[in-house]
């Protein structure tokens, strides 16, 4: 089902939780809503459930404007974040719940419901569990019991609010594997909101940066990862280091290199072009290079920690507070170059700029 | 007793237990004071029920008076506790699951009958439908009678026992939050079927443990209810009232048997109540309070 959200606001007493947000999500597509705390995804979560009524704007299902529904209405699944499963009743009956309270003339029978239900549990493979009690499973199965209870109702679309929140690092990867797996087989379109940037580069077809109530980018991962529109995207993604630094006709000096100021969000007019402004530099777009070849910016090694496939080294360079964190090749490290108190050349390989307002 | 007494060695004693003498005296004052405040007199009200023999006790208890007061009383409790039921159960799904102004007044509201003297808590009716009141011409035409009669002791019983319901679940709603509800609303069930299936299940044992305090505070209550029953007798005594007649009339086995029965209608309360902090402890408020 395609949704289409229009300009929703939503105020709470006074505090704009979203000022204006607008997104198209197309028939099956998995989204991921990520941002930190307090920038809004979660509202927008709730307001296309239903369980937030927007302060103006619209949402439509499919064209219908469901903006006047009820969350039970709209017939979407909901999974929260403390999965909130019925603590009373077996995980065979809280699967069922969403069928056994239909209106008589739309309930399947007994036997049909029971039937349906065993199946959801045996699709989120938790076959042979159904007499237990939610306290009885662990974090990771009650996520998936919370799932084939949305699903039983059979949803237009699966909302999901920070669904591996309270997960161990195994399990969720684990668990994300599992639903990016479940979202194929299903083809239901997929909302799911996490503040891991992780998890929604690699769960999700497209990712929706959100901060402080608004839009800052919407694309594919490789899109928003690649070529964050704004200056909060390049900081929210990835590992960056952050240069203060000022733009001459366009161009700014980055470690000793000179890059172009970031192409300006077509709605904006036209980019400053002069000024102060910020660099934002990955950790693998630093290249160390080697006493012998002179080139680029001395610097001094401060920490190294060498563990995984890429190492991650400290540089103090004179003139920047923070410690600048690179990331190398194993490799690199093995040859022997990389000491602590060692001094290296550095030089930006890549950088984004973003003049700066205010 | 052995660990009581032992003194653990200094590096493995744990910052916040004390010395064994101190123990000893902490226990010791505590089965002390228990003994001489609670324990005696209970025993003596059987005692001094007993004092002439089982015969003399069954009979004041199968006096007329005497039985028309129980009836009174498990009258009086029946209609009251439902209704503290009804209401205590609106009122702290509006507390928990709503935000409203007045919300603060409304909790203190609550709790006004424990903070003011029972006698109060009974005169206040006296004022609204005595003789005096600006109600009691339209009362007396249509000869409807409230104080010294059962809607009288009802509303006193209600008005001092009003809070226990509500007391239990509001705490115990609020740190539940909405989101049970919500899932059971994104799942299509009404409101109805929501509280009934997600709601009250899940304060079950909560509100089954104020019933049972609202309960026996409504069978025990002597002073609101002594200021508006005007204690008819057979008609109108309660039986905590009824305790009192006797013993003022210097009936000491009757006024004593009619108390054992209390007494025992206490000990059963508190038996069930201990089963229920036993087996359900993490589901009810006081259990968090605690």
């Amino acid at each position: 089902m395609r949704i289409s959200i229009r300009n929703v606001t939503k105020q709470f007493d006074r505090f704009p939780a979203l000022g204006g947000v607008s997104l198209e999500i197309g028939s099956g597509e998995l989204v991921a809503l990520l941002g930190p705390s307090g920038s809004g995804k979660t509202t927008l979560l709730r307001s296309i459930a239903g369980l937030e009524h927007p302060s103006s704007g619209q949402i439509l299902f499919d064209g219908e404007d469901v903006s006047n529904l009820s969350v039970g209405q709209r017939r979407i699944g909901f999974a929260f974040q403390s999965y909130a499963l019925f603590r009373h009743m077996t995980v065979l009956s809280n699967v069922s719940f969403g069928l056994k309270v239909r209106p008589r003339k739309t309930r399947p029978s007994r036997a049909e419901i029971r039937a349906r239900a065993l199946e959801l549990l045996d699709l989120v493979q938790l076959g042979g569990l159904e007499g237990r009690f939610p306290s009885q499973l662990s974090g990771g199965q009650r996520q998936r019991v919370a799932l084939a209870r949305a699903l039983a109702i059979e949803p237009r679309v699966l909302l999901l609010d920070e669904p591996f929140g309270a997960l161990d690092a195994k399990v969720r990867k684990e668990l994300r594997r599992w639903l990016r797996q479940l979202h194929d087989r299903l083809g239901l379109t997929t909302i799911f909101v996490t503040h891991d940037q992780e998890e929604a580069l690699e769960l999700a077809d497209r990712v929706v940066v959100m901060n402080k109530g608004e839009i800052e980018q919407a694309g594919t991962p490789v899109e928003v990862y690649d070529d964050p529109a704004t200056a909060f995207v390049s900081e929210f993604l990835g590992t960056v280091n952050t240069f203060q630094t000022t733009l001459n006709d366009g161009i700014a000096e980055v470690l000793g290199t000179e890059f172009p100021v970031a192409d300006a969000d077509p709605g904006e007019g036209p980019q400053r072009r002069h000024g102060p402004a910020i660099a934002y530099v990955r950790t693998h777009e630093i290249e160390l290079l080697s006493r012998e070849r002179a080139e680029g910016i001395p610097a001094i090694v401060r920490a190294v920690f060498p563990f995984g496939g890429a190492i991650r080294v400290e540089l103090a360079v004179e003139g920047y507070d923070m410690p600048i964190q690179v990331e190398v090749p194993r490799a690199f490290f093995e040859a022997g170059e990389v000491q602590v108190n060692s001094g290296l050349f550095i030089r930006a390989t890549n950088a984004r700029v973003f003049p700066q307002y205010n | 007793m052995a660990s009581l007494f032992s003194r653990a060695p200094i590096g493995q004693r744990s910052a916040v237990n004390e010395g064994a003498l101190t123990r000893i005296a902490l226990v010791l004052t505590a089965v002390v004071f228990l003994a001489l405040f609670l324990i005696m007199p209970l025993v003596l009200v059987f005692v001094e029920a007993f004092r002439q023999g089982a015969g003399a006790y069954l009979e004041a208890l199968k006096e007329p008076d005497a039985l028309s007061a129980m009836r009174l009383t498990v009258t009086v409790a029946i209609i009251a506790v439902p209704l503290n039921v009804v209401f205590g159960l609106a009122a702290s799904w509006a507390i928990a699951k709503f935000e409203f102004r007045g919300k603060n007044l409304l909790i203190s509201l609550i709790d006004l009958p424990f903070s003011i003297s029972p006698v109060i808590s009974g005169l206040v009716w006296v004022l609204l439908f005595g003789s005096h009141s600006v109600l009691s011409p339209w009362l007396q035409a249509h000869d409807i009678q409230i104080l010294f009669a059962l809607p009288g002791l009802v509303l006193a019983t209600m008005f001092v026992t009003f809070p226990f319901v509500a007391r239990e679940l509001i705490p115990l709603m609020q740190e539940q939050g909405t989101t049970d509800e919500e899932a059971s609303l994104s799942l299509g069930a009404s409101g109805l079927q929501t509280f009934w299936h997600v709601t009250l299940p899940n304060v079950r044992w909560a509100l089954v443990y104020g019933v049972l305090l609202c309960t026996a505070r409504a069978i025990g209550e002597f002073g609101a209810v002594s200021v508006v029953s005007g204690h008819i007798r057979g008609k109108t005594n309660t039986l905590p009232l009824h305790v009192e007649i006797l013993y003022n009339e210097y009936s000491f086995v009757g006024a004593f048997a009619v108390a054992s029965v209390l007494a025992l209608l206490a000990l059963v309360t508190l038996g069930i109540k201990a089963v229920l902090e036993w087996r359900y402890g993490n589901q009810l408020a006081s259990g968090h309070r605690h």
